[in-house]
């Protein structure tokens, strides 16, 4: 396909060209709501969008919701709430994320097909970014990524950007917006596809290490929040529990809201019997899902190698440094 | 005129049955039938609702694709409040789920059932699928083991399988007030002092985890090999779809690789 430049002057006029037809979200560092933390909001001016880091709140909050309401129950019976949800076009989508995203479009699209997610997801325009250098605790190029965005942004010297369009859809869009998206010849070759420095994982398989003394280092840090599972892009588990009205409890709604399986609660079940009781064996389960048990089921890792999960834990456990001296 | 589609599908959304009979077991546990009509496995098991209350995973414990009888122990919210039902009252119901004993596989082979507590209602499904299917296997003996007497499950059904099948029942302890004729002690007391060997014969275990822990021990013992043995193992689960994570044991799903699993695929899983 043919390749395009925009000039980063031109981003706004895309911007509210998108707007037209979608939501448009970007990452936007904002130190009122968020405490200066980056989430990819809706935006209408490009001056808010903040490109050089990656964002603190996971993708997936704007498809597999935080909290979604699966059925509402009354007297009359049960029903599933109609979602109306306008397209969104999400811009500046890094490699790590679009991974994280195909993996739950394969869960929640492919695998149990579900209403909920396919709601907010279906008809969403994905413009990905290719970002420069890893970040400290970034591992993506130990990670065989895969997920495709519709357009993809590499910075070019000159402050623009070279686009390159995977899907038709993408194709007519920036085809129809001549004045700023302008042919060229510049082509990504794959010595520039890769991100410097991100290459940190060097255990490919981690089937062997199970019983290994090595993750008692993490082990002992390890204070069992979960907030690594709450930042990562990829965990898909949640928990259901009902809500009645307050004011009628004949009524109220089915909720689903994330889950962490660092949590001693995850597998708690009658007479107080707890499976993964201890924080070695919550710790290693968490390792485990991401880098093997869905990639024997299917096929790629769960992980991406963003490094949130260490980034943002209160005690920095980095499980790759404790993977590799394994 | 084409009715307007006004329901999303959902694979969360359970269907409205009614209650058809109600039978006190225990002191904290009973069995309702319901008009639930599909098609399923032994040890297959559906998740109940009450909206407002919550959902769980319940065990099929009949086999027919006319009704469905579940076998409930009051532990909490859910359980207790559908222990105070009546017949005619309405609950909702999804599944059936997971994967049951495959007895169809197991054609030709004399059957062990060992079953301690609440275990034995999976194990129910079984032996009512093998009275329809008699001719299919082979000898059948029943280890079935309660707390005490006033535990026993399904007295009258128990009564009736005592005319075709070997049944032995132990209880863990006799209060002073109560008669049993059986023998007192846990029901691994009862497979280990019997004279079995492995040959031709699939064992299907369902009971607390330390129940089965130990059984697979003695079994182990007596030669019987792991693909010889089927668990029907319990897991915290929220959706029984495969996507909630709560009843995953080292990357295996629970709700869809098991409830029953044949020991060979679990053997190596440990605590995970
Ligand atoms: C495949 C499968 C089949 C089952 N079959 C039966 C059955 O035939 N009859 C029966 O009485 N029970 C069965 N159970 C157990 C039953 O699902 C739980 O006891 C039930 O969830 C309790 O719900 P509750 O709202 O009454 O209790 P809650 O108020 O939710 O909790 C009471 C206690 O039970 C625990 N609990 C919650 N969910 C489960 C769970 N899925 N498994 C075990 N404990 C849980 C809680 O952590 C708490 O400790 C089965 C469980 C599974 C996984
Ligand atoms: S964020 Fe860190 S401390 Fe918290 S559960 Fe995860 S690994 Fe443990
Ligand atoms: S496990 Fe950690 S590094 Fe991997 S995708 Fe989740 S947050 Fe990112
Ligand atoms: S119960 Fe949700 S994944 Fe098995």
């Amino acid at each position: 396909m043919t390749n395009f430049t925009l000039s980063k002057v031109d981003l706004n006029a895309f911007i509210k060209s998108l707007s037209k037809n979608f939501d448009v979200y970007a990452p936007v560092k904002d130190h009122v709501v968020d405490g200066g933390s980056v989430r990819f909001k809706v935006v209408s001016d490009a001056k808010v969008i903040c490109l050089s880091e990656n964002a603190y709140y996971p993708l997936k909050e704007l498809f597999f919701r935080k909290k979604e309401v699966l059925f509402k129950y009354s007297e009359k019976g049960l029903e599933v709430p109609v979602k109306k949800v306008k397209s969104k076009a999400i811009l500046g989508i890094r490699r790590c994320d679009l991974h994280s995203l195909a993996n739950q479009d394969r869960i929640y699209m492919r695998e149990v097909p579900d209403p909920y997610y396919i709601a907010e997801r279906e008809k969403t325009l994905l413009i990905g970014y290719h970002c420069k250098k890893a970040e400290e605790y970034c591992f993506c190029g130990s990670i065989d990524l895969q997920g495709n965005a519709d357009i993809m942004l590499y910075e070019l010297p000159g402050n623009k950007f070279l686009v390159e369009v995977h899907s038709d859809n993408a194709l007519r869009l920036v085809e129809s917006l001549k004045k700023i998206f302008k042919k060229t010849d510049i082509v990504i070759d794959a010595e520039s596809r890769k991100i410097e420095g991100s290459n940190r994982l060097q255990k490919k398989d981690v089937h062997s290490f199970y019983d290994n003394p090595g993750w008692q280092e993490g082990i002992d840090k390890c204070l069992s929040c979960a907030a690594c599972n709450f930042h990562c892009p990829s965990c898909y588990c949640f928990n259901i529990h009902d809500e009645a009205n307050v004011h009628n409890m004949k009524e109220g709604e089915r909720i689903r809201t994330w889950a962490g399986c660092q949590l001693k609660s995850f597998t708690r079940v009658a007479g107080e019997h707890i499976f993964r009781d201890t924080r070695k064996d919550r710790f290693r389960h968490r390792i485990y899902h991401q880098l093997q048990y869905f990639k024997e089921r299917y096929g790629t890792t769960l992980c991406s190698g963003c490094g949130r999960c260490i980034r943002f834990c209160p005690t920095k456990i980095d499980f790759i440094d404790i993977l590799n001296r394994m | 005129m084409a009715k307007k589609k006004t329901t999303i599908e959902s694979k969360f959304l359970p269907k409205k049955v009614t209650i058809l009979s109600y039978q006190r077991e225990s002191a904290d546990s009973f069995t309702i039938k319901v008009d639930f009509a599909v098609k399923h496995e032994p040890g297959q098991f559906v998740q109940v609702t009450l909206p407002g209350i919550g959902e769980a995973p319940i065990s099929i414990c009949s086999y027919s694709d006319k009704f469905m009888e579940l076998n409930i122990r009051e532990v909490g919210d859910l359980t207790k409040n559908l222990a105070k039902l009546k017949v005619g009252d309405k609950l909702f119901i999804r599944g059936p789920y997971g994967k049951g004993y495959p007895m169809k596989d197991l054609k030709g082979n004399n059957v062990i059932i060992i079953g301690g507590g609440c275990g034995v209602a999976p194990l129910r499904g079984i032996i009512d699928y093998i009275e329809q299917n008699r001719a299919d296997y082979g000898d059948v003996k029943l280890f079935l083991g309660f707390r005490t007497p006033g535990d026993i499950l399904f007295q009258e059904k128990i009564k009736g399988w005592g005319k075709n099948f070997d049944v032995r029942i132990s209880v863990d302890k006799l209060p002073a007030d109560s008669c049993f004729a059986g023998p007192v002690g846990f029901v691994t007391n009862m497979v280990k002092n019997e004279q079995i060997d492995n040959k031709n014969k699939v064992v299907f275990v369902c009971g607390p985890p330390i129940m089965m822990d130990v059984v697979i021990k003695i079994l182990k013992e007596k030669w019987f090999n792991d693909d010889q043995i089927f668990i029907s193992a319990e897991r915290l689960m929220h959706c029984a779809l495969g996507l909630c994570g709560h009843c995953m044991i080292h990357g295996k799903y629970t709700c869809l690789d098991g409830p029953v699993f044949r020991w060979d695929e679990l053997k190596e899983c440990k605590n995970d």
